[in-house]
């Protein structure tokens, strides 16, 4: 089968098994290896990336549901080297441990913050209870989030 | 990807072509998790904008079996009726399973004990709309969960539908853990009250605890009548125990299911008798 999407802003094309998941698809076909593969049940969302707006686990999408669809990544996520606000405030507060599951919290967390941009600490909990920190450095990660808001209300 | 339901239902009806539906895909695409064989074809239903609709009217609430958790729990905010679905469907998973898992999903996948819309929508009296080549039929949930892992018949789940009443309702769940975790009890429960403070048409329904939701009709033969008293209640859930055979499974063994079911539904009565008492929005 073959499947057009739109892929951090290009037109790209699959060919192969529809059954196949899209996190399978971005890192083999793609070499997209930022969407990472953890539980592979949608439990931990070390693989949420973008479908349409939403921010939803790779793992758990076929890819030949996707024909048409508009996919960003985290490589798609900012410009080229660059951060988005999100990113930066992570890094700013040294929040990243091993990183295996951060891709997926910022994809998780800037898709959130677009429809709620000054959470509460348990809102931004609530937000995250699809992505799972081994490492368990979630008060940091919310502080972050937290530190955006009175980035914003210093300005 | 089916464009009609007509045309899923030939695809389905060519048995050799070893096809199943598929929804928001996220049971099947765990079948190898589950050490399960992934299926050979799998036919889309989400070009058929039809089965994306929620229609409220004065008598009954129709919702197509292609609408997702997400969707479902904003288009109830207020309907307080209908809070167990509600709630149901704001709980289940994680916010992103929620963006793409569908009811339909949910009351077809017959190998999943833990689906939170199941036990809510019986505890409501839902029925389901089943299209076949032949026609269409509208069934008890209760009766389509006890005979679906019969059914040889191409069908396709198209709408569940579920009257209006006078009644509260509430969802209660277990989890081993905060997240990453499927509930290891669940119990959904909707009453009405009399003007003597007693309880009437009591419905009480338990997930998670069998391979197959279903209603927990002596206990709710029971409670006819009674005062809606959460503590009482767990007392007499526990002297009705046994009518479950519990499930041994990942996450819990059967004793401990039927050990905190009595607390789990409780916790339902509890939050059934704040809104019956009028303090919950």
């Amino acid at each position: 089968m073959t499947v057009n999407l739109t892929l951090n802003g290009e037109i790209r094309t699959f060919f192969g098994d529809p059954r196949t998941s899209l996190l399978d698809v971005l890192r083999e076909t793609f070499r997209l290896t930022g969407t990472k593969p953890v539980c592979r049940e949608g439990f931990c969302g070390a693989c949420v990336v973008h479908i349409d707006g939403l921010a939803v686990p790779s793992c758990l999408r076929p890819i030949g549901l996707l024909q048409g669809a508009s996919v960003t990544t985290i490589e798609g996520l900012a410009q080229v080297d660059a951060l988005n606000a999100l990113q930066l405030a992570f890094k700013d507060q040294d929040v990243v441990q091993c990183g295996m599951c951060f891709p997926g919290m910022v994809m998780t967390l800037s898709k959130f913050q677009e429809t709620n941009p000054t959470p509460s600490r348990a809102e931004i909990k609530a937000a995250m209870i699809g992505n799972i920190c081994r490492c368990t450095g979630y008060e940091r990660i919310v502080d972050a989030v937290l530190s955006m808001q009175s980035r914003e209300n210093a300005q | 990807m089916a464009q009609t339901v007509s045309e899923a239902l030939e695809v389905l009806s060519d048995q050799d072509a070893g096809a199943v539906i598929v929804a928001g895909a996220t049971w099947v695409m765990r079948a190898q998790v589950r050490h399960a064989p992934i299926p050979r074809m799998f036919v889309a239903l989400s070009n058929i904008p039809e089965l994306g609709f929620i229609e409220i009217n004065r008598l009954e609430i129709s919702i197509g079996s292609l609408v997702t958790h997400d969707v479902l729990s904003k288009a109830l905010l207020n309907l307080p009726a209908l809070r167990a679905l509600r709630q149901a469907a704001a709980c289940s998973a994680n916010p992103g399973v929620r963006q793409i898992a569908t009811i339909g999903g949910n009351i077809c996948a017959e190998d999943f004990a833990a689906a939170d819309l199941v036990a809510a929508a019986l505890c409501l009296d839902a029925t389901v709309e089943l299209h076949r080549t032949n026609g269409t039929q509208t069934v008890a949930l209760a009766d389509y969960l006890e005979l679906r892992t019969h059914r040889r018949t191409a069908e396709i789940l198209t709408r569940i539908i579920i009257p209006m009443s006078d009644k509260c309702s509430a969802h209660a769940r277990l989890t081993m853990r905060k997240a990453g975790d499927y509930p290891v009890v669940i119990v959904s429960v909707s009453a009405a009250r009399c003007s003597d403070n007693t309880l009437r048409d009591v419905r009480i329904a338990v997930g998670s605890v069998e391979a197959t939701a279903r209603r927990w009709t002596s206990l709710e033969s029971a409670l006819e009548g009674q005062l809606l008293d959460p503590a009482a209640i767990q007392s007499l859930a526990a002297t009705h125990i046994a009518d479950f055979t519990p499930r041994e499974a990942a996450g819990a063994p059967g004793w401990y299911r039927i050990q905190v079911l009595p607390y789990v539904l409780h916790s339902a009565c509890v939050d059934l008798r704040g809104q019956l008492e009028g303090n919950v929005a």
